[in-house]
């Protein structure tokens, strides 16, 4: 049995047409290859050193391990194919040998990946945790100042917040500066966060980088009791003492990395990328959440007002019209009944419990945002 | 191969792969991936080369493709280390104040511009490289650095001439990459210059600004439009203009992409055999014609899924006692693990199927065009051509992987 071939030797770029025959007697078994036209002895191949290419359908390559990394036989035609196979029953062995090698680094590198991918869920939280601790103070207020010109921005369409009660020596004002201060009193923190109460429709709060803090107008009139607003208050500055802003920061640049590095684009500049970088994170606020509620409720002790506060008002807002809770601050960490069980394991005001304001400054505090008034008529045309 | 028909033979260059082919391996190739956490788009690679490759025949031998997807990978890791840096250069920017942050943007953007030139070039190297016809390889030599290099030079000259240079820097990158582009020991010779690009490239430019300008002339002139919204909507006959703009524009796209690369392909040369390239331009536009129909057709049919799949989530909830109305079907959005789970399918399903598009109708048929269109005078001369001792160890395409560049 025999099988016609091109044949080339990986030295020359010439094709040789060939006849193949095993040499039985030969040791170990070889492959001679001879020229079709004049029977001359073109090489001998080891025949179990050869193996198998991919290769277009209806035609066989065939290389050998022990001649140069060119040297090639190519079968074309059913019959021909068929006799190399038979001639040569190792082919398909080699083949597979590869085909397994290759799913062997597949599974490994995919499971690599896997653990990466696994390690950095449960890591970084813990590594942004440590890594805060290296970034300046003073630094992470310059990103805050940068954080609020951006979010006031989106916030507002950028024509602007609308800072209610801009006179920072009100009795409204005085009064939240006096609280923050007596909650970051003998905490060693480097901040001195300032509160800014501006108008808008979302009832919100949020805490920036540094200690900007911003509360919603909205919020405010949800407030039923000082202690409300106070414990609202309180979980934000738990966000400022913790630094959880930077911590997210850091985690939230990672994952672009992650995602980054799953996709294949580096480059980071994917949108597909950003977006699934911003969820992933939400999973991280979780615990800074549980955290900060449990600053408030600490700080409510240790003021001595109720901590109750903060769970009623998060819960009348969870319970307003689907809409804008969606837009509000607890959409993507909504009161569970797990964050609910703990603050109330956590509510342990004392039985001579005062209001976090008195009423003076609660009721200045309420009328901080007075409804808009009307805007000016237009003047009429021809008047001075 | 008859020595007396020697001086006068011209191979042909055929190609015998099929679309449904390379779309059985595309297929697989989506199947796979999100198993692997992407990882499979290496063998992906791999595959869909080595189908292209061997497809590939010319004068009666197929090219052959000899990288593994385990290069491709490790090329990838090699390449990592070069984007940590700068993906902490850009963190540490994003905590800056904002005039820094557009000028540090800027800054990291053009770097990376820079390296998109080395990666190209790299990439091509590992390509070549692992190329085999008559068992014997090519290879690239020539600096990646300073490919990179002219390439940004020539871009900034680009922009500030408004594109008016750019035969210049056409032919100047084509005779970098070909002059370093060898078969054995043997060297490849472009002849070309900025003469094939320039006439085609011009009539496009001056054609092109002729109608665009034109018509926008026209509509100003003729006052054919209506504001709406603070944007200008133009009227019945612009509307028509507009069209034959974009018609001219794909049209003659076609013909300086096919003009050019015959034109400059056509100089190629390796010693006595001369490589002779004549694409036509209609073959080319169906393409895109076809491609632009299918991806109309594929969006309404995605779309068309959205709307089932949604529809059937809907009426499952209301039947489940949910009150029917917007706010159920917003509610069904609120947990973040569904929405992240929505999203990524989302992701895959229509890149994929764009992606799946564009190679199955533009790449294959660009490759399939080119590879028709050529032929090769005085093919029997390469047969002295000896093989060059193997290639320094290149790890991968490097960069290349990592920035996305190159097809095929």
């Amino acid at each position: 049995m025999q099988f016609a071939a091109r044949y080339q030797d990986g030295l020359v770029a010439d094709v040789r047409s060939a006849e193949c025959v095993l040499d039985l007697a030969a040791d170990p078994v070889a492959l001679v290859i001879l020229d079709a036209a004049s029977r001359e002895v073109l090489d001998r191949w080891d025949a179990s050193a050869a193996y198998l290419l991919h290769s277009r359908m209806a035609e066989l390559r065939i290389g050998n391990s022990n001649k140069p990394a060119g040297a090639r036989l190519g079968v074309t035609g059913i019959v021909q194919m068929r006799n190399a196979l038979g001639l040569l029953p190792l082919l398909h062995a080699q083949g597979r040998r590869d085909a397994w090698a290759q799913l062997r680094i597949l599974v490994l590198a995919t499971m690599a990946l896997a653990a990466v991918i696994v390690a950095y869920l449960y890591g970084i939280p813990l590594l942004a945790d440590r890594l805060v601790a290296y970034v300046p103070p003073a630094w992470e207020i310059k990103i805050g100042d940068t954080a609020a010109a951006q979010i006031e921005r989106q916030m507002t369409d950028g024509k602007g917040f609308v800072v209610c009660d801009p006179d920072r020596n009100s009795v409204a004002n005085v009064a939240i500066a006096g609280f923050v201060s007596r909650v970051f009193d003998g905490l060693d923190s480097p901040f001195h966060p300032t509160v800014t109460v501006v108008r808008s429709a979302i009832p919100n709060a949020f805490a920036l980088p540094g200690g900007r803090t911003y509360y919603l107008s909205s919020l405010i009139e949800a407030s039923r009791t000082p202690d409300e607003f106070a414990g609202v208050l309180a979980h934000e500055l738990g966000h400022v003492y913790y630094r959880h802003g930077m911590q997210s920061l850091i985690a939230s640049s990672s994952t672009g990395l992650l995602v980054g590095f799953v996709l294949g684009d580096m480059t980071g500049l994917s949108v597909a990328g950003a977006v699934g970088s911003r969820l992933i994170d939400n999973r991280f606020s979780r615990a800074d959440e549980a955290l900060a509620d449990r600053f408030a409720a600490n700080t409510a002790q240790r003021l001595g007002f109720s901590p109750k506060g903060l769970s009623d008002l998060l819960e009348r807002v969870a319970e307003d019209d689907e809409f804008s809770r969606a837009l509000a601050l607890f959409s993507n960490h909504p009161l569970t009944d797990q964050r609910r069980a703990a603050l109330d394991a956590l509510d342990t005001a004392g039985p001579d419990a005062k209001p976090a304001f008195t009423d003076a400054e609660w009721q200045a505090i309420r009328n901080m945002c007075p409804l808009p008034s009307p805007p000016p008529l237009p003047p009429l045309a021809g008047s001075p | 191969m008859t020595e007396t028909s020697e001086a006068a033979r011209v191979g042909r260059v055929e190609f015998t792969g099929s679309r449904h082919e390379l779309f059985l391996i595309l297929i697989r190739g989506y199947a796979l991936m999100l198993p692997t956490l992407g990882l499979y788009r290496f063998w992906q690679a791999t595959w869909k080369r080595r189908f292209y490759w061997q497809n590939t025949v010319i004068d009666g031998e197929p090219l052959e493709y000899t990288g593994t997807a385990t290069q491709l990978l490790a090329g990838f890791f090699f390449a990592l280390a070069f984007f940590v840096p700068i993906y902490i250069a850009l963190f540490v920017l994003a905590m800056q104040e904002s005039q820094f942050i557009v000028l540090g943007y800027l800054g990291v953007g053009l770097i990376i511009w820079f390296l998109m030139g080395y990666a190209i070039y790299r990439a091509r190297d590992f390509r070549l490289s692992r190329t085999l016809w008559r068992g014997i390889r090519f290879d690239q030599r020539g600096s990646a650095w300073a490919f990179a290099l002219r390439r940004f030079i020539w871009s900034i000259l680009f922009v500030l001439t408004a594109g008016l240079i750019y035969p210049w820097m056409a032919s100047s990158l084509w005779k970098y990459r070909w002059r370093n582009t060898w078969f054995g020991d043997r060297k490849i010779e472009i002849a070309g210059n900025w003469r094939s690009f320039a006439g085609p490239y011009f009539a496009v430019y001056v054609l092109n600004i002729l109608t665009i300008g034109g018509t926008a002339l026209w509509m100003t002139s003729a006052r054919d439009y209506h504001a709406a919204d603070g944007s200008l909507l133009p009227g019945p006959i612009s509307t028509l203009a507009w069209i034959g703009c974009i018609v001219v524009l794909a049209l003659s796209y076609c013909w300086y992409r096919t003009r050019s690369a015959s034109s400059m392909l056509s100089t190629v040369s390796l010693g006595e055999a001369k490589l002779s390239v004549r694409i036509r331009t209609g073959p080319l536009f169906w393409q895109y014609v076809a491609y632009v129909v299918c991806l109309a057709v594929l969006l309404v049919l995605l779309l068309m899924t959205f709307g089932a799949v949604l529809g059937s989530v809907y009426a499952l909830a209301v039947a489940s006692g949910k009150a029917p109305g917007a706010a159920a079907l917003l509610s069904l959005f609120q947990s973040s693990t569904l929405n992240i789970v929505l999203l990524i399918v989302a992701y895959l399903i229509v890149l994929g199927a764009f992606g799946m598009l564009a190679e199955l109708i533009l790449s294959f048929g660009w490759w399939r065009l080119l590879a028709r269109s050529s032929t090769i005078a005085n093919p029997d001369s390469v047969n002295s051509v000896r093989s060059a001792p193997e290639d320094r160890s290149l790890i991968g395409q490097g960069l290349a992987d990592a920035l996305n560049v190159g097809a095929y």
